[in-house]
């Protein structure tokens, strides 16, 4: 760690030294007692109507010594702070918080200038919301901690910043409920964190790999959101919440694979409701990856799965289709995979003629021509829209639906039972900071059960769950 | 640790599932009418194995510890082979029955053996796993087992003529025998649980539980195979899969299609668990013989799921001949599953 020196110059020369780049500016001025100061900042993230008003100007009028309490007061700013380190002030400097040096003393004044140029908060488009609240968080962590603070009045809120990324300096925010979070839990999602040595932190996602005890597993062992009262209700149960700066996308730990059948919405509509609704994403789920899977197997292997009716017409759909039905379906899937991706990424206005092209060219004309059936095209229809009806999972249930696929292409419908007997062994060992990822269903915790994929009214759930072991057992009486 | 409730679900909930496949078209080949005579009996026999096997969790010792202090560090040794021996003996029914299931229910024309063989795959996976996990995967295929059983019996037991058990005792004492030995290959699971000592605790009362949980099982096999012989009568010796053909009358499908095969499927994924259980338990006694090593339990999975694709190919077309040749040794399967652990139970601290 290099001091900074009474010198004035010879620290700004040091300084510089540590930042060359041409987008960090000095200036001097001087004071009306005839002390001379040095600015140093960040042309382009700092605010520098703020630096002059409120930093600089003051600064002009002071006409006592060098003392650096006493010019703290002079400045009357609340984000002022005094440093005596060169590299921990260029990492300020790069934040867009500029340092302030004078002449005589070793420390220089850090003022929270930083520029903030973010977009408003709105409702998130990945969850969206017919009730409840439509906030969704935004790039900016400050911004996105006011959004907790402001859900979550309480002392015992501990928002613990940190900074991740040897380039990015990205500032992380550690998220937590004094005394209701497990100590151990936020430990070890502390030591995690602290662990990591990486150039830089994009995006929330980064982070997932390494707070994951499985890295390179399929299987999601983070949750992630992007509404503040969802990221604030996960807390209350005694998660631990990670906000990232430069991305709307929160993470909590310990993830329970439940989670991702639950919406805010569940908790703002009639338990009964709730519940019908939590199965049906289940539901729509399986659905999604099992009956391409299932399809494909009663062609193929087991012609009497299918109701009498149904294979006669099913027969005389795929009469002429000149593919195999594995490969029909695969073909099928493909397409499917390709439109959905370039109507993520396309601009709006195309959106719409790729729609018509998705739907009335590529499917309308394919099964008059005589490539695909129409079977097929319904099938692998349903299949993408119950995906949908769990969007937090699509990254796995996708592969999983073209791994059965190909099983039951090749195996037939035991070989889709033998999958799913590896998946559930692999996901009955799955922990993550100690929880189990399929509780309360395995292991059955009874209490849990309460908002799970069931949901009961909000007067029954007077217990946190009991997987997440927090030290604050009763949340209302 | 396996906790209690997954133990009581597994003796409840899962043991009974092994019993509905073959054992009901066996049975009735020997026993007719009577087939749940020689079911009861071997029922009974097991509830009270059930019952030691859990009291002996009580001393807090694992299988091999016990072993030790009743004949010895040596003879424990044997013995633990012995057993795991045993198990492979004893697993190989089920492997085979399955082997069997899946050919003739999954596929409409017979598949080659290499449609099968994900199956052994499967086998050294779960060997590989700790055996407490296993309890976890208990927790979510009881109730997928019970829905499937209830769903089954709901759509048969219309179909079904209970007066074709009687009179009771209409096939004799041979038919009794001939029975209770064809049938012994089924019946033992209390030897399952021997490995599984020290993987959960006791608590008071749970010997009693557990027999009783087992108890209760047995009594929805015995109900399965009333429901069975009452939907088939005189052919139903020739109905080799019960559970994938007791519902296949249901009104309802000429309409829906197999809407059975939906359960039929749900029990699938509980008879790969099972089959894979005595090899698991076979490659339990052997760690607890010779040592724990990080990579044992994936050789032992490994070398098993080998041995019995060897066998399954073998015996590819001679199940007759296994099931004659299991009725020839069926003392063994009481041996084991009955007098191990009553003996056990007896032989306390003998060398303590």
């Amino acid at each position: 760690m290099t001091q900074i020196t009474k010198d004035r110059k010879r620290s700004v020369e040091a300084l510089k030294r540590l930042l060359p780049a041409e987008d960090i500016f000095t200036f001097d001025f001087a004071a009306e007692g005839g002390l001379l100061f040095t600015c140093v900042y960040s042309d382009a993230v700092t605010d520098k109507t703020v630096l002059g008003d409120q930093i600089v100007r003051p600064l002009q009028g002071y006409r006592g010594e060098a003392r650096a309490e006493e010019i703290a007061r002079r400045v009357d700013f609340p984000e002022l702070r005094l440093e005596v380190s060169l590299e921990k002030l260029a990492g300020e400097v790069l934040s867009g918080n500029p340092a302030v040096l004078f002449d005589g003393m070793d420390r220089a004044l850090i003022a929270g200038t930083k520029a903030v140029f973010v977009r408003a908060v709105a409702e998130p488009s990945t969850d969206v919301a017919v009730r409840g609240p439509r906030e969704g968080f935004i790039e900016d962590i400050k911004i996105n901690s006011s959004l907790v603070r402001r859900r979550l009045k309480t002392g015992e809120l501990r928002i613990d910043m940190m900074q991740i990324g040897r380039r990015s300096q990205t500032a992380v925010a550690l998220c937590y409920l004094a005394g209701t979070t497990p100590q151990q839990t936020v430990d070890e999602v502390r030591k995690k964190l602290g662990e990591i040595d990486i150039d830089i932190v994009a995006d929330s996602s980064y982070l997932t790999h390494f707070l994951s005890s499985r890295p390179f597993s399929l299987v999601k062992q983070v949750g992630t959101t992007e509404k503040p009262d969802i990221f604030c209700a996960k807390i209350a149960e005694g998660r631990v919440g990670i906000l990232v700066d430069g991305t709307p996308i929160a993470l909590t730990v310990p993830y329970l694979l439940v989670e991702d059948f639950q919406s805010s919405e569940d908790y703002f509509v009639p338990a009964y409701r709730a519940t019908f609704t939590r199965v049906l994403r289940l539901l729509a789920l399986l659905v999604a990856v099992y009956l391409p899977a299932f399809y494909i197997a009663g062609q193929l292997f087991k012609l009497r799965l299918f109701p009498v009716k149904l294979l006669l017409t099913i027969a005389g759909s795929i009469r002429d289709i000149p593919f195999s039905p594995s490969l029909e379906m695969l073909l099928v899937l493909l397409v499917l995979e390709v439109l959905n991706e370039a109507s993520i990424r396309m601009p709006k206005y195309v959106g719409m003629a790729l729609s018509v092209v998705g739907a009335l060219v590529l499917g309308e004309t394919a099964v008059s021509a005589g490539f695909v059936s129409t079977p097929a095209i319904i099938i692998i229809a349903f299949s993408g829209i119950g995906l949908y009806a769990v969007p937090n999972l699509i990254e796995q249930t996708s592969v999983l639906r073209l791994a059965m696929l190909l099983v039951a292409g090749s195996v037939g419908t035991y070989g889709i039972i033998l999958s799913t007997a590896f998946v559930l062994l692999y996901l009955v060992t799955a922990e993550n900071f100690g929880v189990p990822l399929l509780a309360p269903f395995s292991p059955v915790v009874k209490n849990d059960f309460k908002d799970s994929l069931l949901k009961y009214n909000l007067g029954s759930l007077k217990r946190r769950p009991v997987t997440l072991e927090s030290p604050n057992k009763r949340r209302q009486k | 640790m396996i906790s209690r409730r997954q133990l009581l679900f597994l003796l409840a909930f899962l043991f009974p599932v092994s019993k509905l496949v073959m054992l009901p078209a066996a049975l009735a080949e020997h026993a007719e009418g009577d087939l749940l005579l020689p079911a009861a009996l071997h029922l009974l026999l097991q509830t009270g194995a059930v019952f030691c096997a859990l009291l002996l969790a009580k001393r807090g010792q694992s299988f091999s510890e016990l072993l030790e202090n009743a004949f010895g560090r040596v003879f424990s040794r044997i013995l633990l082979v012995l057993y795991a021996l045993f198990l492979l003996f004893a697993g190989l029914l089920p492997i085979l029955e399955q082997k069997l299931f899946v050919q003739a229910i999954f596929y409409d024309t017979l598949p080659s053996v290499a449609a099968f063989a994900p199956f052994f795959l499967f086998l050294a996976y779960v060997v590989s796993k700790p055996l407490p996990s296993y309890g976890r995967v208990w927790d979510i295929l009881a109730p997928l087992s019970v829905a499937a059983y209830l769903g089954l019996i709901a759509l048969a037991v219309g179909e079904t003529d209970f007066g074709a058990l009687l009179p009771v005792g209409a096939s004799g004492s041979q038919g009794f025998f001939g029975g209770t030995m064809s049938a012994s290959g089924w019946f033992y699971d209390a030897a399952l649980l021997l490995p599984l000592l020290k993987k959960y605790e006791y608590k008071k009362g749970l010997a009693w539980k557990g027999a009783l949980s087992y108890l209760g099982g047995g009594c929805a096999v015995l109900f399965f195979l009333a429901v069975f012989y009452g939907v088939y009568q005189g052919t139903a010796a020739n109905r080799l899969f019960a559970i994938a053909t007791v519902a296949q009358y249901f009104s309802g499908i000429t309409m829906l299609g197999r809407v059975d095969y939906l359960f039929v499927f749900a029990l699938s994924l509980t008879l790969a668990f099972l089959a894979a259980f005595p090899l698991q338990g076979a490659a339990e006694c052997l760690l607890q013989a010779f040592g724990r090593k990080k990579y044992l339990p994936t050789v032992y999975g490994v070398v098993g799921s080998a041995l019995f694709a060897v066998l399954a190919i073998v015996l590819d077309y001679r199940f007759g001949e296994v099931l004659l040749a299991l009725a020839k040794v069926f003392w063994v399967f009481p041996l084991f599953s009955v007098a191990v652990p009553a003996c056990t139970l007896l032989f306390r601290r003998r060398h303590a």
